[in-house]
């Protein structure tokens, strides 16, 4: 059995085993878990390039799996979000119950993920996704609350896709007889016109709704929130990608065969457009943390879909950076709700104040990875942002960098909300018995977000994979030309040098952070706490409230006010409300009034005997 | 490093001279044209008693970051002339574009918002979501009338924007009048005086993010408001009125562009938030629509 097999049936064996041992010894089911993750892990980074082939015949099927450049990206931030994330896991499901399946569905999360990306056709390629659907409901519903509002939701938009894609895997094989991806490519110019147009649009259904396009949103906010903090990191920071991947492949391959693919394009970067604005906007008026990430991710995820949609290499390049900046700072995110979450026991808001002394390392975490959400330089979400820009302006897509640039710019209420209503703000006596988290949570959290500092200012180092991966999906390379070791060319001649600026900066906030500090050392400045404030020259008493929470961002809900009115949901929910009214009608011809049976009975036969000519004759 | 003397010693001058034109029109006396110097020399010399910890340090830090890398960025004078100015005044041009720009300036009142919030005085948050929340609000016309540009003369450096107004002759803020007027009405906002200076009002929130500090704080941060206000004049004259071939002309038009928001503000009252944030998403918005499609069609 060769490697990818192998490394397939470790992780599935490995879930196994975790959970049978859980039930003998906590400790047991820990280590074992850390096994199952890691051991793989290594065997995949170490044993595994790209062009590597394996065939399996099942049925009479046969599945093949295969790792390409633009896999072998994706992969790096499944199987390295996913040894993060699962070191974080251990310490934060101690104590708590259901550890047992937690385990089991994360590593079939992971597995099954590995797997998507390493199908080369379409049957093993649907097993996958499904079992990464069913692994993700079961862990949004792992605490058995809200049950039926969040996790069938979540279940129903994931079926629609699935189906939608059987259905378009189907219609291949009937069309062109085979179940290989390649073939699918290959050959979509033979398939008939109105195929042509319906397969991209089923497979962007399936894609779309994984990644949280919009209008097939509304599962995220509740699902992201509902599941447990270790493993949103890896289902917003991993999972939604998966939709990017397939959005990739589809976009790359078969709408830039069709004539009329530039409308399509066009569909889709819009919808990405708005996505990334509307979200924005929800994400200010959230009040619970885990609401407000997951908003944003839905944001963000819309700045991909832009990216891949206009489809341009720099389009492509700066959408395929902003994957993995992404699931490096959102896995971190979560993982800072998380903490929080197990060291305070809330994430609302408006309940946990001023952590910023107690968990340091919690908040430089929180900084740098809101800070990179922001897209300020120098952190790597910048270079995304801006090539992204770039991108859109030299395709003449003009509207839609002004929705982008405002999406980006309403990002920063969101991400100063968070930051001040995790860390900043008054201390309350409450909660002045926290501390900081436990180590094997802080270590993950602060690699990732010094991750994203480290690419900001050498992006080459996920550019070379990045530029395989385009080379691999047709488009030339673009070193050289849009890159070169730190210097971001734009096409009309001007550059970013990211290291002198990286040193400009730190070298001027050194040198006011000294000055400030020094002349404060020697004057022997004292700290005093947040309630020694000035307020029109009286201090204020212990039992003032002087806590800013409610109503943070009252000014900007009130101006776009007329924007919250409208929510996608109510749609859903008022088709949902239809159909049951039309299923109460329905529901009537079940009396349970024998003699009304009867009556069906006699006006079917007489409808027989009357028509008996036209059916039988 | 000069350019930072430079950026000081004219900002602090703008901003003694403004407070006599207001105290003026006021019908006031009003303090010496030098006034701010004094201000700022006081402020250094002062010990603060307490601080609320460590990000309450590097609040100020941040904001002096985002001013100095900023004006690094900024061309001062028109590079190329041989007169001494352009030898002291080189900083580093063709390092950014106008891109990077918009984003570093955000960089600054972020962290001071950050430093800000660890107080835990609740006027320096409302005043902080106040100032973000109108940002939005003039962002949206700035970034019309900078993308008009963009693409009418198919290039985001500043350096070639003053190029381009060398050669043709004409100033950019006649080329393209409508994103000059949507950059103007942008302006407003981004100076914060009236009627957009809710963010730090003074008797309503104790003057907002600044409320809790003093000495060496408010040094930095008045310091750092004075350079900051001096490289948004220096990039609006880049961009609209042709740049600067020396230091006296470069003090004469952002003089000349000072006076538009701090004359307007002077007479008028103050907006509240929604009302400003609403404001900017109205008719600057709709001027900046009329610069994109003019920048299209010409």
């Amino acid at each position: 059995m060769d490697m990818l097999t192998l490394i397939l049936v470790i992780f599935l064996g490995g879930a196994i085993v975790t959970w049978l041992g859980n039930k003998v010894n906590t400790v047991v089911g820990d280590l074992l878990f850390l096994a199952a993750i890691i051991i793989p892990a290594g065997m995949f980074f170490t044993g595994i390039s790209a062009g590597t082939f394996t065939s399996l015949n099942v049925l009479g099927l046969s599945l093949t799996w295969g790792l390409s450049p633009l896999s072998y990206l994706f992969s790096l931030i499944v199987v390295g979000l996913g040894i993060l994330a699962a070191i974080y896991a251990v310490p934060f499901m101690n104590g708590k119950d259901k550890k047992g399946a937690f385990y089991f569905n994360f590593i079939l999360s992971i597995m099954s993920m590995l797997g998507i990306l390493v199908s080369k056709d379409w049957i093993s390629f649907f097993i996958f996704w499904e079992i990464m659907t069913w692994s993700s409901y079961l862990m949004v519903i792992i605490n058995g609350k809200e049950v039926q509002k969040v996790g069938i939701k979540y279940f129903v938009f994931s079926a629609i896709g699935a189906y939608a894609m059987l259905m378009a895997m189907v219609i291949l094989n009937s069309q062109l007889g085979s179940f290989m991806l390649a073939d699918s490519f290959n050959n979509f110019q033979h398939l008939s016109s109105f195929n042509q147009i319906l397969i991209p649009i089923l497979l962007l259904v399936a894609f779309g709704v994984k990644s949280a396009m919009m209008p097939l949103h509304v599962w995220a906010p509740g699902a992201y929130g509902n599941a447990p903090m270790a493993y949103t990191s890896v289902f917003s920071g991993a999972l939604s990608k998966m939709g990017i991947y397939g959005m990739v492949l589809v976009m790359v391959t078969m709408i830039s065969q069709l004539p009329d693919g530039s409308m399509f394009r066009n569909v889709i970067a819009w919808l990405g457009g708005f996505t990334a604005a509307a979200a924005t906007l929800w994400a200010i008026t959230q009040d619970d943390g885990k609401k407000l990430l997951a908003w944003s991710s839905v944001g963000q995820m819309g700045y991909i879909i832009v990216g891949v949609a206009i489809g341009t290499p720099l389009a492509m390049l700066a959408a395929l950076f902003l994957v993995v900046v992404h699931a490096m700072f959102k896995g971190s995110l979560f993982m800072v709700v998380g903490a929080i979450e197990k060291q305070t026991g809330t994430t609302d808001f408006k309940e946990v104040n001023g952590l910023i002394r107690k968990m340091p390392l919690t908040f430089i975490s929180a900084l740098i990875s809101i800070i990179a959400l922001a897209g300020i330089p120098p952190l790597a979400g910048f270079v995304s942002k801006w090539m992204l820009y770039e991108a859109l302006i030299q395709n003449h897509n003009y509207i839609l960098v002004i929705l982008l640039f405002f999406a980006s710019t309403a990002g920063f209420l969101y991400s100063y909300k968070f930051l001040h209503g995790y860390f900043l703000g008054q201390e309350e006596p409450e909660w002045d018995h926290v501390k900081e988290a436990p180590i094997g949570m802080v270590v993950p959290m602060l690699i990732l977000a010094l991750g994203t500092f480290v690419l900001g200012t050498w992006p080459q180092l996920l550019f070379k994979p990045i530029d395989a991966a385009l080379q691999y999906a047709g488009y030339t390379s673009t070193n050289g030309s849009l890159w070169a070791d730190s210097v971001l060319f734009s096409q009309w001649g001007d550059v970013v040098m990211l290291q002198p600026i990286l040193y400009a900066i730190i070298a001027v906030f050194v040198f006011f952070a000294i000055f400030l500090f020094i002349k404060g050392k020697k004057g022997s400045t004292r700290y005093v706490s947040t309630k020694d404030i000035s307020t029109s020259g009286e201090i204020p008493k212990e039992w003032e409230n002087l806590t800013f929470k409610v109503n943070f961002m009252q000014p900007f809900e009130r101006a776009i006010e007329p924007f919250l009115k409208r929510q996608i949901d109510k749609y859903y929910t008022a088709f949902g409300k239809g159909l049951e009214a039309l299923f109460e009608f329905t529901r009537r011809i079940y009396t349970g009034n024998g003699q009304t049976y009867a009556i069906y009975a006699v006006i079917f036969l007489a409808l027989l005997l009357l028509f008996k000519n036209n059916l039988f004759g | 490093m000069a350019t930072f003397v430079l950026a000081f010693v004219v900002g602090m001058t703008y901003g003694g001279i403004v407070r006599k034109v207001t105290a003026r029109v006021h019908n006031r006396v009003g303090p010496p044209f030098y006034q701010n110097f004094i201000d700022a020399f006081k402020l250094y010399s002062k010990t603060s008693a307490i601080h609320h910890g460590a990000m309450h340090y590097l609040g100020p830090a941040f904001l002096m970051v985002s001013s100095i890398v900023s004006l690094m960025i900024v061309p001062v004078l028109i590079p190329g002339g041989d007169s001494w100015y352009n030898t002291w005044f080189n900083n580093m041009n063709g390092g950014g574009d106008l891109v990077f720009l918009i984003y570093i300036m955000t960089f600054g009142p972020l962290g001071m918002a950050m430093g800000a919030g660890q107080t835990g005085n609740p006027n320096s948050s409302i005043g902080v979501t106040r100032g973000l929340s109108q940002m939005v609000g003039f962002e949206i016309p700035w970034v019309m009338a900078l993308v008009a540009l963009m693409l009418q003369y198919q290039t985001t450096s500043i350096l070639d924007f003053i190029n381009i107004q060398q050669q043709t002759g004409t100033w950019l803020m006649f080329s393209n009048p409508f994103a000059f007027i949507a950059a103007v009405l942008a302006m407003l906002g981004m100076f914060r005086y009236s009627p957009f200076d809710i963010v730090g009002a003074p008797s309503e929130l104790a003057s907002g993010p600044v409320s809790e500090n003093g000495g060496k704080f408010l040094f930095t941060m008045m310091s750092s408001g004075s350079v900051f206000s001096f490289v948004k004049l220096t990039l609006y004259v880049d961009i609209f009125m042709g740049g600067a071939e020396n230091l006296v002309i470069l003090v004469i038009k952002t003089f000349a562009l000072y006076m538009i928001p701090v004359l307007y503000g002077i007479v008028s009252p103050r907006y509240r938030t929604e009302q400003a944030v609403r404001f900017f998403w109205g008719w600057p918005t709709f001027i900046g629509l009329l610069a994109i499609l003019y920048a299209v069609i010409f």
